[in-house]
């Protein structure tokens, strides 16, 4: 059980509106990534959830039953902090076992639940060490455990990974979504990085200011955006977005095409340009191309092998069946 | 190796010079320890001045070890100590975790915690054996009077004056006798070093993580445990060094008790070797020693216990 109502959910501090009234359900079982810029009140949302902060008005139903003014230690969610916050006077088990001795369960089962936690987390030989011995990924591993032993009805993740070099991320993000797999309880994961967002998420909300922009899944949103913010927000390498003449041909004010829907010519094509930077990543090149009226520089995603240089003149031929099309309210043109 | 000697030739003024400042007076101390040195004497002479040829071998510590007030001076001086720091840290975390919270006015009431610091030792002994816990002018004393009339009035009231009846007269206690003088002490000086204590825990409490407090809350912590398990944790390094600071400072106390009760019952080991040194310079050196001796004890056996205790 872990299902998770929003209604009409509300928070200032003070006079400024973080989070305009907002509905958001999220079913049980389901992986949710928030995903926004930074200041986008993603945090702040995952805190009125957890109760660490008190909605200005509006409703959270946990479960169904309305959680709105039952304290963070009774919602049964457990939460990881991107500082991970361990409690830095206590052992590693002891601070796996911190919220079973609040719970005052027996000693056994304590230990039950810390052994097993330890050993899906690859914790076993840690287990006597201080947080300040540990390096990040493991430290994050022991919020995780922390998390873990108390079988909550949802997991609460704020940035979980930001604090983590590039590698450790890749596996930690491996390691967060086979967990889901396993538990399959419900997980809500608060993060700035939409490739973290589209390689875990079931369901991707994407806020900006504190407004749902769009819920969807990953594929979802990466094929019908709803608005150029979602547009050009999801997918690496960001969406072109052209506005101008190139979009009045079409029809629409600002058309969205994708860096891995533009074909590269160096003969022919509809639209004609130069080279910039060439980024070579081995299975790709990242072309950067100016001089096209609309969109300075276009990103065109090509074969790893492409043969083209700086300066060279290219002719480029978007797939048109691929172009997001905008009205001048920004919002998708159907 | 060589470019290791420079640095230690131009570090070797200073560690000579502190060396220097810390090792002579101690030798000279165990040096007149061990000799007969007097001030004054009519009967021998020669004793006054401080010669290799007078030498006593451990006669002056076999007479201070036989005085009178020796083991009274070493109780209070354990005693004296041990009262103010569990004071001072109690009343300092509780005081300090209070005034952590945001509320109006905090600023003021920071610095007025912190002024009985300035306050001088002998003046604060004057004020506070003479204004407060004099048994007749004192504020004390005026209590106990206003509390006496308050009964003695209720007596005659109708419906509780059986029960005030059945109330003896209080008598104020006079902090000068030689029972109480060392409570009167530890009065003054808990009221004096508070402050400092509540200055370091406050830093100390500034720098607390919040995330893990509020991971504590998501764990199912109430504030109880939250101090127990997060602040006090926290606090253990400050108040090592509460503790080994105060207990340096509160050993060689003099002035609060030369006010209090001119020494009367209520000796510690520093005014033990005042008295000695109106004369006998030789055994108040060998009293010196001893306070050396037991300064040590004490820092090592208090930091063993704080640090065990709260560093688990």
């Amino acid at each position: 059980m872990g299902s998770i109502q929003l209604k009409q959910v509300q928070k200032k501090f003070g006079e400024t509106e973080v989070i305009p009234p907002l509905d958001l359900t999220i079913e049980d079982g389901e992986f949710v990534v928030f995903v926004g810029p930074s200041g986008c009140g993603k945090s702040t949302l995952l805190r009125l959830i957890a109760g660490l902060e008190e909605t200005t008005s509006g409703t959270i139903e946990i479960d169904g039953g309305d959680a709105t003014a039952v304290p963070p230690s009774k919602r049964g969610l457990a939460m990881v902090f991107q500082s991970y916050a361990l409690y830095p006077h206590m052992s590693v088990r002891k601070n796996i076992a911190f919220p079973l001795r609040m719970a005052k369960m027996s000693q056994t089962e304590q230990n039950e639940r810390i052994e097993a936690a330890a050993s899906a987390l690859n914790l076993t030989d840690y287990l006597d060490r201080r947080p300040g011995q540990l390096s990040g990924g493991q430290r994050q591993r022991v919020a995780i455990g922390r998390a873990i032993v108390r079988e909550p009805s949802a997991f609460l993740f704020d940035e979980p990974l930001s604090n983590l070099d590039a590698a450790l991320r890749v596996g930690m993000r491996m390691e967060i979504s086979e967990l889901h797999k396993k538990l399959a309880t419900t997980m809500v994961y608060v993060t700035h990085d939409q490739v973290e967002a589209m390689t875990m998420a079931d369901k991707i909300v994407v806020l900006q200011a504190g407004v749902i922009e769009q819920v969807g899944s990953p594929l979802e949103l990466y094929h019908t955006p709803r608005n150029l913010f979602v547009a050009g927000f999801i997918g690496s390498p960001k969406m072109n977005l052209i506005a101008g003449s190139e979009a009045e041909k079409l029809g629409a004010h600002t058309i969205g095409v994708r860096p891995e829907h533009i074909d590269v010519s160096k003969t022919e094509g509809q639209w004609k340009g130069t080279v910039g930077v060439a980024e070579h990543l081995g299975s790709d090149t990242f072309i950067h191309i100016h001089g096209i009226e609309g969109c300075d520089p276009l990103t065109v995603r090509a074969a790893g092998d492409v043969d083209v240089k700086y300066g060279d003149t290219v002719y480029l031929t978007p797939n048109a069946a691929l172009i997001h099309k905008f009205g001048p309210d920004g919002l998708r043109m159907s | 190796m060589s470019n290791r000697k420079l640095p230690r030739l131009l570090q070797t003024p200073a560690v000579l010079l502190l060396l220097i400042w810390m090792l002579v007076p101690l030798g000279l101390t165990l040096y007149f320890s061990f000799i007969r040195y007097v001030l004054n004497s009519l009967r021998k002479p020669e004793w006054t001045t401080p010669s290799i040829s007078n030498w006593r071998g451990f006669g002056n510590y076999e007479y201070v070890l036989n005085s009178k007030d020796f083991i009274l001076a070493i109780q209070n001086s354990l005693f004296i100590v041990c009262s103010i720091l569990f004071l001072t840290v109690i009343l300092g975390i509780l005081i300090a975790v209070l005034i952590n919270k945001a509320f109006a006015g905090r600023g003021i009431v920071r610095v007025l915690l912190i002024s009985p610091f300035f306050v001088m030792p002998a003046v604060n002994a004057v004020l506070w054996i003479n204004m407060i816990l004099d048994p007749v002018l004192g504020l004390q004393g005026l209590g106990v009077q206003g509390l006496n009339g308050l009964i003695a009035s209720l007596q005659s009231a109708p419906g509780v004056g059986w029960f005030f009846s059945l109330w003896p007269q209080f008598e104020p206690i006079s902090f000068r006798a030689s029972q109480t003088s060392a409570y009167a002490v530890i009065i003054m000086v808990t009221w004096q070093w508070t402050p400092f204590a509540v200055l370091i825990f406050m830093t100390s409490l500034q720098s607390e993580d919040e995330q893990c407090k509020e991971a504590a809350i998501l764990d199912g912590a109430g504030a109880w445990s939250q101090f127990r398990f997060l602040t006090l944790p926290h606090l253990g390094r400050p108040i090592a060094i509460v503790v080994m600071i105060q207990a340096i400072f509160h050993l060689s106390l003099y002035a609060e008790i030369e006010i209090v009760s001119r020494g009367n019952g209520n000796k510690n080991l520093p005014y033990l070797i005042g008295e000695f040194a109106n004369n006998n310079i030789g055994a108040a050196s060998a009293t010196g020693i001893f306070a050396v001796i037991l300064a040590n004890i004490v820092a090592i056996f208090l930091l063993r216990m704080v640090g065990k205790t709260l560093m688990e």
